[in-house]
């Protein structure tokens, strides 16, 4: 059986989608993206830890890495190039607002307003009980009578004086010293969700926490909204994927094991009406990136991206 | 033909009676006999402008659609609900424009044959609906591309 080939132009892509997955902090360990899952990679439905985020714009990326000549002879000329410096940046904006948008496009520690009644003491947490998964939270009969549809809830356990990167999977936080604050790790944590159904003693959400099914220990309490601040000595850091579906069933990956962000909150004002400029403008969060580096499992390289590239069906290589 | 069975999925009560056949109702227009005005309540697609990008290793060609489609509402409202209707097609456009890709099919042979590449558009733009008399109509133009395969001609 024969077949015909095609030569492939440069792709031709609309947009750019991200995915991001946490950096365990405490013990460095990055989340992995096989080469080998650009074939079977699921847009809609990408596999763990990765979360998707949606479409992003004005992606760009610059490698800031410099090399040197070795010079020898006379007159001198190079001999060959040695690679003194890799860098690499990264900015593009997000389209969505999220607790995990957010924090990706804040340069510093991004936390979760604990709901109050009287604007001082946080409304108290109530414990989660066995069988809860990531979607369903149980809890006690009458605790879930304090939250109703559309009710915003951090899932987390009572800071008890740990010190170091805190909260898990998805470390918030770094603390130099032990707080007095109970509710600390609710404040940082990212396990946050949307409750769309209560009934007697349980809790449904919209998605998924993204630290899966909660455990025993962890308490549910409410939030009304996030805060980020300029300052601090805190540093996000998550791996990421960025992936550009071209028109022929193409599609370029790029994967930083390490980002960490370099720039403080900062927003894009983008116009809704190109004609009409002092109208309404939808406000994106822009996010400025560094690539960290890892050792390639492979050869122990130090490395800072991957670029993947899938050609087209049939496309001359 | 992807459009129409795109169309057939999204709505498949929006149908229309040609030559003693009931389809899909989106027809093209050079592929019919001349209408004394655009049927109502149906997409009609025609094709305008035509580039060519040579440069490419493959040549790309730049094909400009036209698609144009009016309503005159429903009888059971006497009429008053043609805005919604149009807006009804507004939202199956788009819906049927989704993915913007397609594979590239040969039709002029007598089994119509997938090709190695797709065919892809770029974002439509809507023109302001116009009103005449009781006909609420809109154009909407799509930039059409493709790439010439071997022994496609």
């Amino acid at each position: 059986m024969t077949s015909n080939s095609f030569a492939a132009p440069a792709p031709v892509a609309r947009r750019v989608r991200a995915y991001f997955a946490p950096v365990e902090r405490a013990t460095k360990t990055h989340a992995p993206f096989d080469p080998a899952q650009i074939n079977t990679f699921d847009p809609d439905l990408p596999p763990e830890p990765w979360i998707d985020l949606g479409w992003i714009e004005n992606f760009v990326r610059k490698s800031t890495s410099k090399s040197a000549p070795i010079l020898t002879g006379i007159p001198a000329s190079t001999l060959e190039q040695t690679r003194n410096t890799i860098g690499a940046h990264l900015s593009f904006e997000f389209l969505s607002w999220t607790k995990l948008t957010m924090a990706l496009a804040t340069g510093s520690q991004h936390m979760n307003v604990l709901a109050s009644l009287d604007g001082v003491t946080p409304e108290p947490a109530v414990g989660v009980q066995s069988g809860s998964t990531s979607s369903v939270i149980q809890l006690a009969t009458g605790d879930a009578a304090g939250f109703r549809p559309g009710s915003m809830i951090a899932v987390d356990a009572d800071y008890s004086g740990q010190t170091g990167f805190v909260g898990s999977p998805v470390s918030g936080a770094y603390l130099r010293q032990a707080l007095t604050d109970t509710h600390y790790i609710r404040r940082i944590t990212f396990n946050v969700g949307l409750v769309l159904g209560v009934s007697s003693g349980s809790l449904i959400l919209a998605q998924p926490l993204p630290g899966g099914a909660p455990e025993a220990t962890a308490k549910v309490q409410a939030i009304t909204g996030f805060v980020d601040r300029e300052g601090g000595s805190f540093y996000q850091e998550w791996s990421a994927l960025f992936v550009m579906e071209g028109s022929q069933g193409d599609r370029i990956f790029f994967y930083y094991p390490r980002l960490q962000t370099t720039s403080g909150a900062e927003e894009s004002p983008v116009s809704l009406d190109g004609r009409h400029k002092g109208g309404l403008s939808r406000v994106l969060l822009k996010g400025q990136f560094l690539a960290l580096p890892v050792a390639d499992p492979v050869d122990g390289e130090r490395v800072l991206c991957y670029r993947s590239f899938k050609p087209a069906a049939y496309s001359l290589i | 033909m992807s459009l129409r069975t795109r169309l057939a999925s999204v709505n498949p009560e929006r149908t229309v009676l040609l030559r003693g056949a009931l389809r899909p109702g989106i027809v093209v227009e050079e592929a019919e006999a001349p209408f004394s005005q655009p049927p109502a309540d149906v997409f009609v697609l025609r094709w305008l402008g035509l580039a060519a990008d040579t440069e490419l290793s493959s040549e790309m060609l730049a094909m400009e659609c036209e698609i144009s489609y009016c309503t005159l509402g429903s009888q059971a409202f006497g009429g008053l609900d043609r805005g919604r209707a149009l807006t009804r097609m507004d939202r199956e456009l788009l819906e049927i424009l989704e993915p913007f890709t397609t594979a590239k099919i040969n039709y002029s042979v007598q089994q119509p044959s997938p090709m190695q590449t797709q065919v892809f558009w770029d974002e439509p733009s809507f023109t302001a609906a116009t009103l005449q008399r009781d006909r609420l109509s809109r154009t909407v133009r799509i930039a059409v591309y493709s790439y010439e395969e071997q022994n496609e001609l």
